[in-house]
C-alpha cells in the first residue's frame, strides 16, 4: 500500500465539448461528449474504465454518463463538494482509488449548461432547509448572493491590507486574455483586453470589475487516471501525478469565511500548498508553469502568495513586470483561464495543465517539467503537481 | 398646461429632466389600452393576464410610449417635435405599483436643432423601459 | 426541452421562408385621425401639451395646427374591440409565423423593443394605412425567459397622399416557457412589491431572528467556556459544550471589509446596495446592509451603529448607519 499519494497516477487522456453561451443539447450530452473524447485520448475504449468521479454540483449522475458512454462495470464512484474547491479533488479520488487499486482507469468530467441553463451570477435563492441554506440566510436578506459578492468581500480587505490596486488585478485579466487570444478553443479568442477597457468597465461589485469576474459557459471536460505502469502502454505522453491534496481550514464557511482572525488569511490553500510541497518533495522554485483557479482575477494573487512564488501580501508586486505571462516566471492559465476561455468549474484547467505537460498549449513555455494545477478560493479546495513521466 | 418651449441653446447634455413618477393603477392601465386601440386581452382582462403567467393586466406599449413622451414634452415643451423613439422593454408595469421616469440630454446635432434624450421607466422590479428619445427644438431668438 | 437535431434544423428552414415576406394585408385606419381619439389617449396618459387638445394653443405653436401625440401612430390602424377575440386573417403571415412557433413549443411571447420614426406629425382628417413586412428571425437565443427566436417587424406607415408619414419596428420574442416559471404563475398572486429573499429557519437560528423580532441584535455565546460566537452553532468550537445563551449587542462596531453591488439587480433591494462585515465592539462580526451614505464614502475601519428595522414589507432586520 501506498503511504503518499506521490507518483500513483497518471493522466492519459483529455477531452472536452466545445465552449459556447448555448449548447443546445442537456448537461448529460456535454458530460457523456466530454468522457467519450477523453476515453478515446487515451486509447483506451469505454470497456477499460471502471471508475468515475465528478462534482456534487454536477447534475448528470456516474451511472447515467457511464450509460450513456458505455462504460460497463463500476468499481468506483464518488463526489467531491464545494463548487470550484472540487476541481483537484475529483483528481484526489480519483489517484486515491488507482493508488490503492479500487479501480484500474477513472474518468472524471464535469459538464453544465452555465450560461443557458442554471447561472451561477444569479444568486442563491430558496430550497429545502439544509445547513447550507441556512448558512446563505444570514447573507441573502442583505443582498450578499453572488459568488462575485462574497469574492469582492474579501478582495475589499486584501486590497486595504496589502496596496494591491484595480490595476494589478487587471494585470491578471490581461495576461490571461494574452494567452486566450492565441487559443480557438476560448470565448475570447483573438480579442485583446487592455488596461483601459479594464478599467473603463462597469463594476459587478466593488470593487470588482466586469473583466474581473469569469464567464458563464455551456460545456463540459473529462480526464482519464490509470496507474504509471498502464500509462506506459498508453499512445499519449503521461502526466504523471506528483502530488495531489484537498484542504479546508479553520472558520472555514462555503465562500464567505469573514470571520476568521484575519479574513484574507486562506489556511485550505495554505494547507493544499503545504501537503503538495511534502508529498511531492518539491518547491515553488520547481514549477514551470501554473493553472490557478481564476473565477475571479484577485484569487490568483492570493494562491500566488499560498502556494509560495511569493511573500505574503506581495503577489501584486510579483506580477507586475509579466510574471504571468509567456517567458515570465511563470507563465499561468496558458488557456486563458476561466477569466477568457470558459468556465467548466476547474476541469478545463486540468486538462491544460495536462497539455502543457505534453508541451501542446497553444502558449507553450520552453520549460515544461513541473506543472501547478490548483482549484477553487474560498471554498474547501485542492490543488496537485503535474510531471512529466 | 404650456410651458414656454425649451431653445435649443438653452439645453446641454448632461442636463436632467424632472422626475415623472406615475402610479400604476389598473384604470391607467386599462384607459391607456383602450385609448390606444389595443384589447389584446392581457391589457384589460386579468384572467387573460393569469393565463399569460403574470399576477395581473399589464401596460402595453403604446401606452410606455405615450407615457415616455408625455415625460419629454413636459420637459421640452409644445414647440418640440419629436421625431424618433427607440426603446427596450423590461420588467412588466403592474397594478399597484410605481413607475418612476427618469432622463438626460444624451446628444446635441446642430444640423437640425436636434437633441437626443436617454430615459428610464423604472419599477420596484427593475427597468420598465429604457431608451431613447430624439427630438429637435426651436433655435433661441 | 428545445426541439433539437434534425426536427430543429427542418423548423429552422420554414422559418427561413418568411424572412423578407410581406404579411400580406394592409392594415388601413377606420376613422381619420380625429380629435376625439386623440383627447382620449391624452387624457389616458395625462398629458397636458396643448399642440393636441387646444385648438388656440396649437395654432400659436411651431406645428401651427392641431396634431396628434406621434407615439399615437398604430393606434390609427389597430383593431380595437375585435383584438379581444383572439381571432385573425387566415392570410395574415405574421399570425401564421407565430402559430408555427407555438406548433414547436415556443408559446411564450413577449415584446423586447420598438424603434418608430415620425416622418411628420399627423393632422386631423388625416387618412393612416400600414404595411409590415418580416426582416429578420434570429438564430436560436437562450434568454432569461426560456430558449427562443426574435422576431424583427417593420411597418411603414402612409397618408392619403400615399406619402410615408413614419414607421416602427418591433422585436418579439417567441420563447419556450420555463417549467418553472409556468409553475411559479399559477401560484396565487405574488405582492405586488418585491420583497427580500427572507432566512431559511431552523432548530440552530431560528431563535437568532426571534430576537430580531424583537428589536434586538443577538450573539451567541457559550455557558462554559463564555465565548461568544456568530453565526450561530449548535456547538462550542473552543470547549465543544453543547449547552450556550446569548448576549444583546450594543450595536457599536467599525467596517472590516465591504462591498458595493451593482449586477444583479435582485426585486426587493435597491441599488447600489451597500454591504459590510463589521466588527461589533463585542468581538464578533456580523454582515450587513450600510444605509443612507454615498457609496464613496464608505470606508474599512468607519464606525457605524445597527438598528433594527422593516427592510421591506414584512422583514426585520439590523441595518446599519455611520455613527455619529
Amino acid at each position: 500500500m501506498p503511504t503518499t499519494l506521490k507518483d500513483e497516477a497518471a493522466i492519459v487522456g483529455i477531452g472536452e465539448t466545445e465552449y459556447s453561451k448555448n449548447s443546445g443539447r442537456s448537461e448529460l450530452a456535454l458530460a457523456a461528449e466530454a468522457c467519450r473524447a477523453a476515453i478515446a485520448d487515451a486509447g483506451l475504449t469505454p470497456a477499460d474504465i471502471d471508475g468515475m468521479t465528478t462534482f456534487t454540483m454536477d447534475n448528470s449522475d456516474e451511472i447515467e454518463v457511464a450509460r450513456a458512454v458505455g462504460v460497463g462495470d463500476l468499481r468506483f464512484f464518488s463526489r467531491t463538494p464545494h463548487g470550484g474547491g472540487a476541481a483537484i479533488g475529483v483528481m484526489h479520488q480519483a489517484v486515491m482509488a488507482v493508488a490503492t487499486g479500487s479501480a484500474k482507469a477513472v474518468v472524471v468530467y464535469r459538464a453544465l449548461n452555465g450560461r443557458s441553463g442554471a447561472r451561477y451570477s444569479e444568486g442563491v435563492s430558496g430550497g429545502p432547509t439544509t445547513s447550507d441554506l441556512i448558512h446563505w440566510s444570514w447573507y441573502m436578506p442583505s443582498g450578499l448572493m453572488t459568488p462575485a459578492s462574497w469574492v469582492a468581500m474579501v478582495t475589499q480587505r486584501y486590497m486595504h491590507e496589502t496596496g494591491c490596486t484595480s490595476e494589478d488585478l487587471a494585470e491578471v485579466c490581461i495576461a490571461q486574455r494574452e494567452h486566450a487570444i492565441k487559443n480557438p478553443r476560448a470565448f475570447f479568442h483573438g480579442k485583446p483586453l487592455t488596461l483601459e477597457e479594464h478599467q473603463s468597465a462597469r463594476h459587478i461589485v466593488e470593487p470588482l470589475r466586469l473583466y474581473d469576474c469569469c464567464q458563464e459557459t455551456d460545456g463540459g471536460a473529462a480526464c482519464v487516471v490509470v496507474s504509471p505502469e498502464m500509462a506506459r502502454d498508453l499512445p499519449n505522453p503521461p502526466a504523471l501525478i506528483r502530488a495531489v491534496a484537498q484542504g479546508a481550514g479553520a472558520h472555514q464557511e462555503s465562500m464567505t469565511s469573514f470571520y476568521r482572525p484575519t479574513m484574507t488569511d486562506l489556511p485550505e490553500v495554505d494547507l493544499s500548498a503545504r501537503q503538495c510541497w511534502e508529498i511531492s518533495g518539491l518547491t515553488a522554485d520547481d514549477i514551470d508553469a501554473a493553472v490557478i483557479y481564476d473565477a475571479f482575477s484577485s484569487i490568483v494573487l492570493w494562491q500566488l502568495e499560498s502556494y509560495g512564488f511569493c511573500k505574503k501580501g506581495e503577489a501584486a508586486d510579483f506580477i507586475r513586470d509579466g510574471a504571468l505571462r509567456l517567458g515570465g516566471r511563470l507563465p499561468t492559465n496558458t488557456h486563458g483561464g476561466q477569466l477568457s476561455e470558459a468556465y467548466v468549474h476547474g476541469m478545463n484547467g486540468v486538462n491544460e495543465g495536462v497539455r502543457l505537460i505534453r508541451g501542446t498549449s497553444t502558449s507553450q513555455p520552453a520549460k515544461n517539467e513541473h506543472v501547478l494545477v490548483t482549484a477553487g478560493v474560498g471554498v474547501p479546495t485542492s490543488g496537485m503537481i503535474l510531471g512529466q513521466g | 398646461m404650456s410651458i414656454e418651449t425649451l431653445r435649443y441653446q438653452d439645453v446641454n447634455v448632461g442636463d436632467a429632466l424632472p422626475e415623472l413618477p406615475i402610479a400604476l393603477t389598473s384604470s391607467l392601465i386599462v384607459a391607456g389600452a383602450v385609448a390606444s386601440q389595443d384589447y389584446t386581452p392581457v391589457h384589460h382582462d386579468k384572467e387573460a393576464a393569469e393565463a399569460a403567467g403574470m399576477q395581473d393586466v399589464f401596460m402595453n406599449i403604446l401606452t410606455t410610449n405615450g407615457l415616455v413622451s408625455r415625460f419629454v414634452t413636459d420637459w421640452a415643451g409644445i414647440d418640440a417635435r419629436i421625431t424618433g423613439v427607440s426603446i427596450k422593454l423590461g420588467t412588466p408595469n403592474l397594478p399597484g405599483d410605481t413607475m418612476t421616469l427618469t432622463g438626460a440630454v444624451a446628444e446635441k446635432d446642430e444640423t437640425g436643432n436636434a437633441v437626443t434624450v436617454e430615459v428610464t421607466g423604472k419599477n420596484a422590479w427593475g427597468n420598465h423601459v429604457t431608451g431613447t428619445v430624439k427630438l429637435t427644438l426651436p433655435a433661441g431668438d | 426541452m428545445a426541439i433539437s437535431g434534425t426536427e430543429r434544423e427542418e423548423f429552422e428552414k420554414q422559418l427561413e421562408a418568411y424572412v423578407g415576406l410581406d404579411i400580406g394585408l394592409e392594415d388601413r385606419g377606420r376613422d381619420p385621425v380625429n380629435a376625439a381619439m386623440v383627447r382620449h389617449w391624452c387624457e389616458a396618459m395625462g398629458d397636458a401639451c396643448g399642440a393636441y387638445t387646444d385648438a388656440a394653443e396649437a395654432a400659436a405653436s411651431v406645428h401651427g395646427e392641431l396634431v396628434a401625440p406621434p407615439t399615437m401612430l398604430q393606434t390609427w390602424i389597430l383593431g380595437g374591440v375585435s383584438m379581444a377575440s383572439g381571432e385573425s386573417d387566415p392570410r395574415d403571415k405574421q399570425k401564421e409565423l407565430h402559430r408555427l412557433f407555438d406548433s414547436k413549443g415556443f408559446t411564450g411571447v413577449v415584446a423586447t423593443n420598438t424603434e418608430q420614426e415620425y416622418t411628420r406629425y399627423l393632422k386631423m382628417g388625416d387618412e393612416i394605412r400600414a404595411k409590415t413586412v418580416i426582416e429578420s428571425i434570429s438564430e436560436q437565443k437562450a434568454t432569461g425567459l426560456g430558449i427562443g427566436y426574435f422576431i424583427n417587424t417593420r411597418s411603414t406607415f402612409r397618408d392619403q397622399n400615399d406619402e410615408e408619414v413614419g414607421w416602427l419596428t418591433f422585436r418579439v420574442l417567441k420563447f419556450e416557457i420555463a417549467e418553472a416559471s409556468a409553475s411559479s404563475s399559477s401560484e396565487a398572486a405574488a405582492p405586488s412589491r418585491p420583497q427580500r429573499l427572507k432566512p431559511a429557519l431552523g432548530h440552530d437560528n431560528a431563535w437568532w431572528w426571534d430576537c430580531v423580532e424583537k428589536d434586538e441584535l443577538a450573539i451567541q455565546r457559550c455557558s462554559r467556556c463564555q465565548a461568544l460566537r456568530h453565526p450561530p452553532r449548535p456547538m462550542c468550537g473552543e470547549c465543544q459544550a453543547s449547552d450556550w445563551d446569548f448576549v444583546f449587542s450594543t450595536g457599536q462596531g467599525t467596517i472590516y471589509s465591504f462591498v458595493v453591488i451593482r449586477h444583479p439587480e435582485v426585486p426587493g433591494y435597491t441599488y447600489p446596495l451597500v454591504v459590510a462585515v463589521v466588527e461589533l465592539e463585542e468581538g464578533t462580526r456580523f454582515v450587513g446592509n450600510v444605509l443612507d451614505i454615498d457609496p464613496e464614502e464608505v470606508e474599512i475601519g468607519m464606525p457605524v451603529q445597527a438598528s433594527i428595522e422593516l427592510v421591506d414589507d414584512e422583514m426585520k432586520l439590523p441595518v446599519f448607519r455611520r455613527a455619529q
